[in-house]
């Protein structure tokens, strides 16, 4: 199992920030490759650039506690996958944005490192100009 | 009208793997005649002895911690330094042609330009490449060779080994006839094969320019990297039950285990399958069940795909004659990495710096109307390394080498190299898996000597090294690291090191681990 954790800060309320990151068919607007969002019920699929679908499970989405939470159930060749995205008021003017993943095969961690600190970044800069991003 | 250049290089190809330098086994006739008629170069290496690094230096002509490309997986950016656009810049048509490797190639989200192209069948290149096709090893990706299979041949897809397994890690299914890893007996048609489809779109790029256009081709054929499995059609052409065991593979399985055990520790945690540094090594393989048969067998399927290679080499060789270009055309012929291809015990490759892997054939066969032919042939034996290439294309079209470039221009004998101070040559390794293994080796060859010194990380401890005489040692089975007598030499070479190695200034992070 492998962990991996991209975040960003962004100059805008978290609830800005929310209204983005907890519309899980918004995904489009920021995540790198992926063309089509439609959710059903609990269930989310992403069609990528390539033609490819990702089926995935929506497992969280708390608006209180601004917290989106979602597996990965195919095709890709995934056994555990949770990921995890939570936008947090920390006192700091604007808010954190973190998006943490566990995965297994270690190999696919590679892969949706690159991809997600991309994707933050594009959500970052969408927010804010002035976003400092970290990963 | 100037020189045209045509650029070949091949995947993984060992220095003994052609007749030019003593390959007894695959047919080689045209590689070797370029050394015939050519400049070949005994101590060459690459940088980096897996294939993004390797390349990456050799499109910059920089050292591995100038262009940043420390690791598979880390993608060299695109507005990174090319020779390609010195030379389109100077007038010249460019060309990419087979594999390339800047950029990662397991892209589901498809990120990266080259798979963009690949999936979309446009050709329009970047990195200075006016035109780009690319391929690799077998069917699957973004390449523009698996688009074509697909839209073609679909029937091969499943024909080509299978490189990643369920678990997304590179495959140890083993197969042939002695159950090696990586065999497959592909029942693809030959002129279905990635190896002729490169030459077959070489061979129409050229054939789309004007007779007097400069230009330059690089030629990238994907074998004889692994996974072995040229089309069995041509299996009849060696028979691994007749070969002979490498000379680098001591048979006696205690001897065999002193040598490894001698060497850091890395050596023999891998041989018992404790330990894998390479994503591209198959993780759940063991190195210490590898049979005799079994490096017979992959030998001869390397043999296999090297003469494919030489033949497809030759027919485009026959089309740029038949254009009228053969006597104003340079070659340059080389690979990006070595293969163990059963030295120690081993397959594949990693943070091992043994002439297996870092000792690569290079040849640069001159334009016959500027000076190249019989009477120009020479074997360079001081040290050069991949990061010459770029500057050599320069110089043969004529251009200053820009001041990013960090090599020079190839000598053309030794004389030339001791005049212009070709005394050493520097490759590096940096790993980090997700399982959070680092290791970091520095290498400097120079004075028929090699000498690797680890810097900390979670197998190392910064104590370890190796240290080889090539000359009374050139199987390097004999660690003289440790040995007191050496320590002065050993030193001098680590100031050596030090002095003229370029560390990275980043690390910039794996976006894939291939």
């Amino acid at each position: 199992m492998a962990t991996i954790r991209s975040h960003a800060r962004v100059h805008r309320t978290a609830e800005d920030v929310w209204k983005i990151v907890g519309d899980p068919t918004r995904i489009v607007e920021w995540f790198p490759g992926v063309t089509e969002a439609t959710v059903e019920g609990n269930n989310r699929t992403l069609m990528l650039k390539a033609g490819l679908p990702v089926h995935e499970e929506i497992v969280t989405l708390d608006h209180r506690m601004r917290r989106f939470q979602y597996r990965i159930t195919g095709p890709l060749p995934i056994k555990y996958h949770l990921g995890t995205m939570d936008v947090i008021e920390d006192g700091e003017p604007g808010c954190l944005l973190m998006y943490s993943t566990e995965i297994s095969p270690d190999p696919m961690a590679f892969v949706l490192d690159g991809v997600i600190s991309e994707g933050i970044g594009n959500l970052a800069r969408m927010l804010n100009d002035h976003t400092e991003e970290q990963r | 009208m100037g020189r045209k250049i045509l650029f070949i290089t091949t995947d993984q190809m060992r220095y003994d793997a052609i007749g030019a330098n003593g390959g007894r086994v695959a047919r080689t006739p045209n590689i070797d005649s370029f050394a015939a008629d050519g400049i070949s170069y005994d101590r060459a290496q690459p940088q980096n002895v897996v294939c993004m690094p390797s390349r990456s230096t050799m499109v910059t002509g920089q050292n591995i911690g100038t262009h940043g490309v420390w690791m598979n997986g880390v993608p060299l950016p695109v507005d990174s330094p090319s020779v390609a656009a010195v030379l389109r810049d100077a007038g010249y048509r460019t060309a990419l042609i087979g594999k390339s490797h800047f950029e990662p190639l397991l892209d589901p989200f498809l990120r990266f330009e080259e798979n963009q192209q690949g999936f979309a069948g446009a050709t329009e290149g970047h990195r200075g490449f006016d035109h780009m096709e690319l391929a690799t090893h077998g069917a699957a990706g973004f390449t523009h060779y698996s688009r074509w299979i697909r839209q073609n041949h679909p029937e091969a897809i499943g024909m080509f080994f299978q490189v990643l397994d369920g678990d997304l890690e590179v495959s140890n299914v083993p197969g042939g006839d002695s159950g090696a890893p990586q065999i497959k007996h592909n029942a693809v048609p030959r002129d279905w094969y990635h190896t002729d489809w490169v030459a077959d779109r070489t061979i129409s790029w050229l054939d789309g320019l004007h007779s007097d256009d400069d230009w330059f081709c690089w030629m990238s054929f994907p074998d004889p990297h692994h996974p072995w499995d040229p089309p069995e059609s041509e299996l009849h052409r060696v028979d691994w039950r007749e070969l002979d065991l490498p000379v680098g593979y001591p048979q006696n399985q205690a001897q065999r285990e002193a040598i490894i055990d001698a060497k850091p520790r890395h050596w023999r945690l891998w041989y018992d399958g404790k330990l894998v540094s390479n994503y591209e090594a198959p993780g759940k393989w063991v190195p210490a069940t590898l049979t005799a048969d079994q490096i017979r067998e992959v030998n001869a399927m390397a043999h296999i795909e090297n003469e494919l290679i030489d033949e497809a080499i030759g027919r485009v060789l026959a089309a740029i004659e038949a254009k009228g270009w053969s006597d104003d055309l340079d070659i340059v012929f080389t690979t990006d990495h070595g293969e163990f291809q059963g030295d120690f015990g081993f397959l594949f490759k990693g943070p091992y710096h043994v002439d297996s892997l870092m000792r690569i054939p290079l040849i640069w066969r001159p334009a016959p109307s500027a000076g190249g032919g019989a009477d120009a042939t020479a074997r360079v034996s001081k040290p050069v390394g991949l990061l010459d290439l770029a500057p050599t294309f320069c110089s043969i079209a004529g251009v200053q080498p820009p001041e990013w470039m960090e090599g020079r221009p190839l000598p053309i004998d030794d004389a030339d190299a001791a005049a212009r101070g070709f005394e050493r040559v520097t490759t590096e390794w940096d790993s980090r898996q997700p399982d959070g293994t680092e290791i970091h080796l520095r290498t400097i060859m120079r004075d028929d000597f090699v000498c690797t010194t680890y810097q900390p990380g979670t197998v190392h401890d910064g104590t370890e090294g190796e240290l080889y005489d090539l000359v009374l040692d050139p199987l390097q089975q004999i660690n003289l690291w440790d040995d007191p007598e050496r320590r002065s030499l050993r030193d001098e070479l680590l100031i050596d090191l030090a002095a003229n190695f370029v560390e990275p200034i980043e690390f910039r992070h794996a976006e894939a681990p291939v």
